[in-house]
């Protein structure tokens, strides 16, 4: 098999296709890489390879879907094999001898749709249940994808950290009951007797080479899924919540939904993979699936590449081979050494027994030197060239408008704050602030540091809980609402410190903004159907719509991860991530702060422009200038109170806010300036 | 036995068990405190300190149950179990701190948890390998004295191992609270970044806690042998878990949350095994970690942890 996979990554690599479009080369070498597992049964006819092959399926399965979790959502789920063994004893018991209620009419139904059959061992009539395999992989899913949503609802609420403790605990917990609950799953010696799969009446019998295929099958079916789910609004909010889960809620994604949904998905993968691995074991016990299970799957998964779903199998299959075949290969070379040049130490030495040593190593030596793992899920993009990646201060504001609709807010007031107080503890850090934002107007919130500003923003973004007070959008209330469901009533923000999704390149950052207008579910998004394509490629041209506006300062860069853009460039990113969630007010937390004055008179006119087209906007900022140009109504924060409001020019010479701003000193300069000119 | 000399043997049994997940917990809560770090290598560090005061015990001559000491050779070899199983399990706290977390110290994600995953595996399997999977012997020099209360019985190990903890706590709460290099580690938990403005030497700090949980983990291994006359290579899992949710329920990051929390999960694992057997007290142990977590994620005493965001 070895040398059949080697061939085929050498033709892949090799002279005569360099000339071939890399999609091209990738689907060539994956029709190469199907053909030859697909033929491997007949290339190496040897039942213990084709068996260990199986078993390398099955965990790449396992794999997979714990790639969902730790991968893309960022939960680290110690405990994964709790699912696997759930899958496995449904099967088990649904298949077994082991559980044999009392024959009576209620189960003639059963009995005629195969599920279950009478059997007499000399007492009265039992019922034994035969439930298919094939039927019993979908249902597995479910299963345990009810169990995953059990598990995951109280926990899921936790920091990370704390969940890898608590799934631990899952882990173990679920082997223990099964090793305690002797009339149900026959205790610590295990099911036995569980039927193995039929295929148009045929058993699978006792040949390897049945599972491989369905083995195959499953690791083929569950990489198209991982691979579709991954490049969905379904993956991007996954990833979302992974790098960064405030700014994920804050975008529109709902964190418990998401959350949930990646535990179930990866649960209902184990759940069937353990249908099939019992079903070719025909035996199920609680050794099978403790915590040297669960952290085999994470050596796979770091091994891999965290989130890289070829890399993830790839994982599977090294780790496979290596207890498989090279360790016990190597113990042999070791003892033919040791005969060979007369050391008789040599020959006791078993490789095989380090197996787990070797995971230990595995684990810590790919965190301190390679944490992306073997194949990383993002690859690294080339640096702009000197030419590609320079850009002219433009000014008069965004010119290419004409793809971007008008905005046409109702007349009245857009957004309004009524007496919102916040208290962390013996701090009031807004104290009864009222504010009002006329639709299609543009209001700035000045004050000095640790005023109350954006408290103010995550009061009204749901971020953090006010204790009084009233802040109506468009007419509903926005308290108590989380911040997901705030972005999906129209008001998107930006952050003063800049939360953008660090690994993540710059069209899908911009893209997350979409997620909450997208309505695609996990089924839609795996079988691209036509309501999924057009939303996706509706998605994909407004988002490429926004990022034009920001002409070459972004469009040479979309393929970056912004984690390597200037300062600037990620404010930017971060204002057109919010416009893609098509606002109807903007919320900019000092969107010029760090900029030099030519990016910001830039900026200013850019958001200038947005106004023009009818966006309304509330702002904070310190840089007066940029307050000036904008804003139509100011309001002033000193220590939580609203100290003044007005037209910017009023403000200006308001005596509270010198005060607040300058302190009374400098405010009797300030006259003396003014008494002089 | 009645029912109440019953209760008051499940006490002293919990309260002997309480000792130890306090210690064991010490290490999580002064780790967890100032990186935020939940350190599964503390697990195994707990079942090498055992395994290391199992082999110091033997190679003084004891071997089983058949040496029973008193006195001052009783003191003194006691003594040398404890000296050493805590300075080497130290070093291997340090070692692990130096050179597996510290270059992992600003990675964000779980690279650092990960780490201390791999590097329990290492270590489990390191004693598995030399040492087998079997259950060993840990030499008992102690003179069979017991103090019968009632119908229940208090032996002489029990009010040792108290009286070891005890001593461990209250020079680890005096530590803390009046020395400088404590006093350092307190600010260090609270923000490392003006902690460090303010001149501490915020990796000697981490360094120092490394050393100091691990030693408490060797201390605990210890007491475990004394009071179950076994070692074995899978013991800490089971116990690191209880230890983990010891500093749980008492406020992770609060060194007197880790002592109380110690003790309760120690009473409530052998009331539990009184009442439902001792195959499910993990359930109990678990259903617990989760409902604290769930319900009050500071603890009894409040989190002393940072609030990072």
């Amino acid at each position: 098999m070895m040398k059949a996979l080697a061939g085929s990554f050498v033709s892949f690599a090799g002279r005569p296709l360099a000339g071939m479009a890399p999609e091209r080369r990738r689907a060539l070498g994956l029709v190469v890489l199907a053909a030859v597992l697909l033929a491997f049964p007949y290339i190496h006819d040897n039942d213990g390879d084709i068996d260990s092959a199986a078993n390398a399926m099955s965990y790449a399965v396992l794999a997979l879907g714990l790639n969902i979790v730790v991968g893309f959502a960022g939960l680290l789920d110690l405990g994964y094999a709790a699912f696997f063994a759930i899958g496995a004893y449904y099967y088990g018991i649904f298949t077994s001898f082991q559980v044999m209620p009392l024959w009576s009419g209620f189960w003639d139904p059963f009995a005629m749709l195969g599920l279950v059959e009478k059997i007499n061992q000399g007492g009265p009539d039992l019922v034994h249940f035969t439930l298919s395999f094939w039927l019993a992989l979908p249902t597995a899913a479910i299963v345990a994808a009810f169990f995953g949503i059990l598990f995951g609802a109280p926990t899921l609420r936790l920091r990370g950290d704390y969940l890898a403790i608590v799934t631990l605990g899952f882990g173990e917990i679920v082997p223990i009951v099964a090793r305690n609950v002797d009339s149900v799953t026959n205790g610590a010696a295990g099911l036995n007797g569980i039927q193995a799969p039929k295929l148009f009446g045929q058993s699978f019998g006792v040949s390897a080479t049945p599972y491989y295929y369905v083995g195959l099958g499953l690791v083929a079916l569950l990489i198209f899924v991982s691979l579709r789910l991954r490049d969905s609004r379904i993956g991007r909010a996954w990833m979302a919540i992974r790098e960064d889960e405030t700014a994920a809620s804050a975008m529109g994604v709902n964190l418990t939904r998401f959350k949930l949904m990646a535990f179930a998905i990866g649960a209902a993968f184990a759940g069937m993979t353990g249908v099939f691995f019992v079903a070719k074991l025909q035996t199920a016990t609680p050794e099978m699936f403790n915590f040297a299970v669960s952290s085999m799957l994470l050596v796979m998964v770091v091994l891999g590449g965290m989130g890289s779903v070829w890399g993830v199998v790839l994982g599977a299959v090294l780790l496979q081979l290596l207890q498989t075949w090279f360790l016990p290969e190597l113990t042999g070379w070791v003892h033919q050494l040791g005969a060979a040049i007369g050391v008789p130490a040599l020959r006791r030495i078993d490789f095989v027994d380090s197996t787990q040593l070797i995971f230990g190593v595995i684990l810590v030596v790919m965190m301190l030197f390679r944490r992306d793992g073997l194949i990383p899920a993002t690859r690294k993009m080339p640096a702009l060239s000197y030419a590609a990646q320079h850009a002219e201060v433009r000014r008069g504001g965004f010119v290419n408008l004409d793809r971007i609709p008008r905005w046409s807010p109702e007349p009245g007031n857009a957004l309004e704050v009524r007496g919102v107080t916040v208290k962390f503890g013996g701090l009031v850090a807004l104290n009864a602030v009222d504010l009002t934002v006329p639709a299609g107007g543009v209001v700035a919130v000045i004050g000095p540091n640790g005023s109350g500003k954006s408290t103010l923003f995550n009061v009204i973004t749901g971020l953090v809980q006010a204790n009084s007070g009233s802040i109506q959008f468009e007419g509903v209330e926005l308290l108590g609402l989380a911040p997901y469901q705030v972005l999906e009533r129209g008001v998107a923000r930006t952050f003063q410190n800049i939360r953008l999704f660090p690994n993540l390149n710059v069209l899908e950052n911009v893209l997350i903004g979409q997620h909450a207008r997208l309505r695609s579910g996990p089924f839609a998004s795996v079988l691209h159907t036509p309501g999924n394509r057009a939303e996706e490629a509706a998605a994909a041209n407004w988002v490429m719509d926004i990022i034009g506006l920001f002409g070459n300062r972004l469009l040479p860069r979309i393929g970056q991860t912004v984690s390597g853009l200037s300062y600037a460039n990620r404010r930017r990113v971060e204002i057109a991530r919010a416009l893609a969630s098509r606002p109807k007010i903007l919320l900019l937390d000092e969107p010029t702060a760090g900029m030099n004055p030519a990016e910001t008179l830039e900026l200013a006119e850019q958001i200038k422009s947005l106004h023009a087209l009818g966006l309304t906007i509330l702002l904070i900022e310190h840089k007066l200038d940029v307050v000036t140009r904008l804003a139509d109504h100011v309001v002033v924060l000193d220590h939580g109170d609203r100290i003044a409001e007005g037209r910017p020019d009023e403000v200006r010479r308001n005596d509270a806010v010198l005060t607040a701003y300058l302190g009374r000193a400098a405010r009797a300069a300030v006259m003396e300036d003014d008494h002089a000119s | 036995m009645t029912a109440v000399d019953l209760f008051l043997q499940q006490l002293i049994n919990g309260l002997s068990l309480g000792a130890m997940y306090s210690l064991l917990a010490l290490g999580f809560t002064l780790v967890y405190g100032i990186m935020e770090l939940i350190n599964f290598s503390h697990f195994n560090v707990f079942m090498v300190g055992c395994m290391i005061a199992m082999l110091t015990l033997q190679a003084m001559g004891l071997s089983g149950q058949t040496v029973i000491l008193s006195g001052a050779p009783l003191v003194l070899t006691l003594l040398a179990g404890f000296a050493v199983s805590m300075v080497l399990c130290g070093f291997i706290g340090v070692g692990i701190e130096r050179f597996l977390l510290r270059p992992l110290r600003n990675v964000k994600g779980p690279a650092a948890m990960i780490t201390t995953i791999g590097v329990s595996y290492v270590l489990f399997n390191l004693v598995l390998l030399t040492l087998g999977s079997d259950s060993k012997n840990f030499p008992n020099p102690l003179p069979p004295v017991v103090f019968p209360i009632g119908g229940a019985v208090l032996r002489l190990r029990e009010v040792l191992i108290w009286i070891t903890a005890a001593v461990l706590m209250l020079a680890l709460n005096y530590f803390t609270r009046y020395t400088k290099l404590g006093k350092a580690m307190r600010a260090t938990a609270q923000d490392a970044e003006a902690a460090r403005m303010m001149g501490v030497e915020v990796d000697r700090v981490i360094m120092i806690s490394f050393f100091i949980g691990s030693a408490l983990a060797g201390a605990s291994g210890m007491i475990f042998g004394l009071y179950y006359n076994l070692a074995k290579v899978d013991m800490g899992f089971a116990a690191g878990l209880r230890a983990f949710t010891a500093a749980v329920l008492g406020g992770i990051g609060n060194v007197p949350g880790a002592m109380l929390g110690g003790v309760l999960i120690g009473l409530i694992e052998a009331l539990s095994a009184q009442a439902l057997g001792s195959a499910w007290s993990d359930v109990v142990i678990f259903s617990l970690l989760v409902l604290v977590l769930v319900f009050r994620p500071a603890g009894l005493l409040g989190r002393l942890a940072p609030n990072k965001s």
